[in-house]
């Protein structure tokens, strides 16, 4: 499993959202061509519709231009802070409810005390783990986690797709995601 | 749900928050827990950072070239560099005339064959006291500041420095300016580098410079020039 990306990549991504965060437009139109690839096909992955990835993916850079001074509070490595602002702006876009996870709320809970970018150095790791552990779940579980992340399912659509009920549904993907986070903790 | 649920349950409420599975008041709950606990906010992090390595496998794809153009529109509001008879229009009467004449002096310096094709960005550097003045002109294409003082001088004994730094960063010296009314100066490497906001300055020091690397003597006046790039 090969990482997000190497060290030298992270760091002039991150290098550039700094010098964004400081209104630099090169700095930003260079974020846009070293990052742009990957997150439509994250948007495209969500809205399954080119025209709608790409309106999606342009509003995701507005917001990263608007938001880039809120980065190094995240605590998120630079790649899956842009993949998370990509996947919830797509998502919201999906659901037409475009109010729930704007990025609003988003940078509310960033602001939250005592987060410091250290603190998911751990997570930072793990999530090289993600792919070798979700083959590890039992194929429903592993299928229920990847529609709610990558196709904004909720609970509801999918106890309807795995004809479950609510309920039981809601344990097993609770379940699928305990046993993720203990398979990439190890 | 209550605040002192066992960590595990707090956990995979932030594994559901993060992932947009929550409703109704277990999502009020989760939204609140996530701007006044700092625990909870770090879990939903976590999760966001574990569930985007999903998109590993995604293929890059290349979006059309049109994308980036309204972006940037969208983005940028401010007009690019203008021609340099519009920006004169924005020079203060004071500093007017002699703008011109360093312009023209710049623009048709025989040592030059052809005329200069990079942007130019031009600025005025005013002291809070209005003792002391320098209009600059910043020539992109050859990467020179070109400097004339139009009031005010360095005290007896002392000389003129210049200096300059990108944002966030500190200010380095541009060059000596030990007398004469018109100094060029070739830009350091690092700040011919600064793309958007470069700040301008001048200081008195003693003859030879600062000893310290940085301004020791009096700031006479900064000037921000924002939008300063290598396009043409």
């Amino acid at each position: 499993m090969k990482p997000l990306m190497t060290t030298e990549e992270r760091d002039s991504i991150e290098a550039l959202i700094a010098r964004v965060a400081l209104g630099d437009q090169s700095a930003f139109s260079r974020l846009y061509d070293a990052t742009s690839g990957k997150l439509l096909a994250v948007c495209l992955r969500v809205l399954n519709e080119r025209a709608a990835a790409e309106d999606a993916m342009q509003e995701v850079f507005v917001k990263v231009w608007n938001n880039a001074d809120r980065y190094q509070v995240t605590g998120h490595s630079p790649m899956t802070w842009l993949i998370t602002i990509a996947r919830n702006t797509a998502i919201d876009r999906l659901r037409a409810r475009k109010t729930d996870r704007d990025i609003a709320d988003y940078s509310e809970r960033l602001a939250a005390p005592g987060l410091t970018p250290e603190q998911s150095v751990v997570a930072a790791s793990e999530s090289r783990h993600v792919l070798r552990c979700l083959e590890e779940l039992d194929s429903d579980r592993r299928a229920a986690i990847t529609g709610a992340y990558l196709e904004g399912k909720s609970y509801k659509e999918l106890s309807d797709q795995f004809d479950v009920p609510l309920n039981t549904m809601r344990t097993w993907l609770r379940r699928g995601l305990a046993a993720l986070r203990e398979c990439m903790s190890r | 749900m209550t605040p002192d649920q066992a960590p595990d349950e707090q956990d995979l409420l932030a594994a559901e928050y993060a992932l947009g599975l929550l409703t109704g008041e277990e999502l009020s709950e989760a939204r609140r827990l996530a701007v006044t606990d700092s625990a909870f906010a770090q879990s939903v992090t976590d999760w966001e950072i574990r569930m985007a390595a999903l998109a590993d496998d995604l293929v890059p794809e290349v979006p059309a070239p049109a994308v980036k153009m309204a972006l940037l529109a969208k983005v940028f509001p401010a007009p690019r560099p203008k021609p340099l008879w519009e920006r004169l229009w924005v020079w203060q009467a004071t500093a007017a005339a002699s703008l011109l004449v360093l312009v023209a002096a710049f623009v048709f310096d025989p040592g030059r064959a052809v005329l200069t094709t990079g942007p130019l960005y031009t600025a005025e550097i005013v002291a809070d006291s209005g003792d002391f003045r320098v209009v600059a002109v910043i020539d992109k294409s050859t990467n020179e500041v070109f400097l004339t003082r139009t009031a005010g001088a360095a005290p007896e004994g002392r000389i003129l420095q210049v200096w300059a730094h990108g944002p966030g960063e500190p200010a380095i010296s541009v060059g000596l300016w030990p007398d004469g009314d018109t100094i060029r100066l070739p830009m350091p490497q690092t700040i011919a580098a600064v793309q958007g906001v470069l700040t301008l300055g001048v200081s008195e020091e003693p003859p030879g410079g600062s000893p310290t690397g940085s301004p020791s003597g009096r700031v006479f006046g900064t000037v921000d020039i924002a939008g300063v790039s290598s396009r043409s």
